[in-house]
């Protein structure tokens, strides 16, 4: 029997995958607790959970930052805000917590996600095993192999860190040299023999959320489904792309095909519903995912993975961070096509949504991603490498 | 931002074709909103997406033979998120001469 403590930052797509993982690791015996914001991560979390809280003021005011210049921020301008005005100062604000849980709950191994950054630090400075939880895909990836500047720069916000924290700077100190498990597969990053050996891919860990957002089943047509999704923190954004989504749906050569958009009436403004499109604010998303032949969506890691394990096609619209290389993945893998969120118009879209309905290679390779996910063992061979390390 | 040693005309020049190669890879809406001048940003004024700046680089490849990504690569954050068609062309100019 071990004690595994998880460290989280108050985002729910890093902190849903963890709990899957730590049930596995409990049906095997072992202890789990996690180190959080109880305002973010309490709700998300079984109500037997051990959490030990983080001070709540600062990460309330920064995610609300984020979010707000989400909206507007994309490119390498989002990629600079997210690290020196959220990750780091999120780092900052979490590493004292972080020693007060270890202090009470004295883990054998520390479990931190890749964006709580201070984990890495915590673990570190204790001298404890500790895995990386690489939650999207794109983790695992070196976007900036081809910018040494901006790999420098990134280095350097680390190394800060690292000198306060009264570390040795250790190259990639941030994922940890025991173990980084990402949610995902070969079928989607590629070959393996390309990533270090203590990277290990073990699919998508889905927690099993109940869904009780209503939707109105009848309404859904016999012929072909398309899901439109493009993120709760992207829709006010999405205003165009929601405009450009109805008048491919309008035109003709999309007559016979039924359109369940995702979006907040607000941001359609006066626009023109075609009968062949349902809008709603809300959506049960993996009961519908089931119903659905192709998925319009911005490339968050969880939508695609949840569209993936059902086997269907997407047409990917990245808006920022790591979407556009989730997007690249998904059409290197040929499970779908990509468009320009700032700029598609409504044929292209239209021809890239007919695209992956008719032509069954889109679809054939979506269910082999399905099979290499249903194979890599989950959260229950997750928690088997985690186990390895007590 | 202009060197010296690039003549307004050739400047005019230069610009004139990497709009042309912009259009190419953006599509016409990209000068809906008025030309693109010297001080046009990519990021903020162009928003030109990730796919957007691999296709510029292949087509700069092609009309002028330079290597646009190893140029990027040279570039701090605060200066690829401020980079303006003026640099390039500048870049440009200075490889022809």
């Amino acid at each position: 029997m071990a004690r595994f403590l998880f460290v989280v930052p108050p985002l729910t797509g890093h902190v849903n995958p963890t709990i899957s993982v730590a049930r596995a690791l409990e049906d095997r015996g072992h202890q789990v607790a996690w180190v959080g914001h109880p305002g973010a991560v309490c709700p998300l979390l079984p109500t037997s959970a051990r959490l030990f809280a983080l001070s709540e003021h600062a990460p309330a005011e920064l995610v609300a930052q984020v979010t707000d210049r989400a909206r507007t921020t994309r490119g390498a301008a989002a990629l600079k805000f997210l690290w020196e005005d959220f990750l780091i100062p999120l780092a900052r604000q979490m590493r004292p917590g972080i020693e007060g849980a270890c202090d009470e709950f004295a883990p054998d191994v520390m479990i931190c996600d890749q964006q709580a950054v201070a984990g890495s630090l915590v673990a570190r400075r204790r001298g404890l095993p500790w895995a990386t939880l690489a939650t999207t895909s794109a983790g695992v990836t070196e976007p900036l192999a081809g910018l040494p500047e901006v790999a420098r720069w990134l280095r350097e916000l680390y190394a800060s860190l690292e000198r306060e924290a009264e570390l040795e700077p250790a190259p990639d100190g941030e994922r940890s040299p025991h173990l980084v498990i990402a949610f995902t597969t070969e079928a989607m990053v590629g070959p393996r023999d390309q990533f270090p050996a203590h990277y290990r891919f073990v699919g998508p860990s889905f927690a099993a959320r109940p869904e009780t957002t209503p939707f109105p089943w009848e309404a859904l047509a016999p012929g072909p489904r398309v899901l439109i999704s493009m993120g709760t923190v992207n829709a006010e954004s999405s205003g165009r792309f929601f405009a450009t989504t109805l008048a491919a749906f309008a035109d003709p050569a999309l007559a016979g095909v039924q359109g369940i958009l995702v979006a907040p009436a607000a941001v359609l403004g006066d626009a023109v519903i075609p009968p062949n499109v349902i809008v709603r604010p809300y959506v049960p998303q993996l009961a519908l995912l089931a119903k659905v032949d192709a998925v319009v969506s911005h490339g968050g890691h969880n939508t695609v993975c949840e569209t993936l394990a059902n086997g269907t096609p997407l047409v990917v619209a990245p808006i920022r961070d790591d979407q556009p290389i989730v997007a690249d993945q998904v059409v290197a893998a040929g499970a779908g096509v990509r468009v320009k969120f700032g700029r598609v118009q409504a044929p292209e879209l239209r021809a890239a949504i007919r695209a992956v309905l008719d032509d069954p290679s889109y679809r054939a390779a979506a269910l082999r991603v399905r099979d290499s996910f249903a194979a890599a063992g989950g959260p229950a061979a997750a928690a088997a490498l985690l186990e390895g390390l007590s | 931002m202009m060197s010296a040693a690039a003549p307004a005309d050739r400047t005019a020049e230069i610009l004139r074709t990497v709009e042309e190669l912009l259009i190419e890879v953006v599509g016409d809406e990209l000068t809906l909103t008025g030309p693109i001048t010297l001080a046009t940003s990519f990021n903020a004024d162009l928003e030109l997406e990730s796919i957007e700046f691999v296709a510029l680089a292949e087509k700069l490849q092609q009309h002028y033979a330079i290597d646009f990504v190893a140029w990027i690569s040279g570039k701090q954050l605060d200066e690829i998120i401020q980079l303006t068609v003026g640099e390039l062309v500048e870049y440009v100019a200075t490889c022809q001469s």
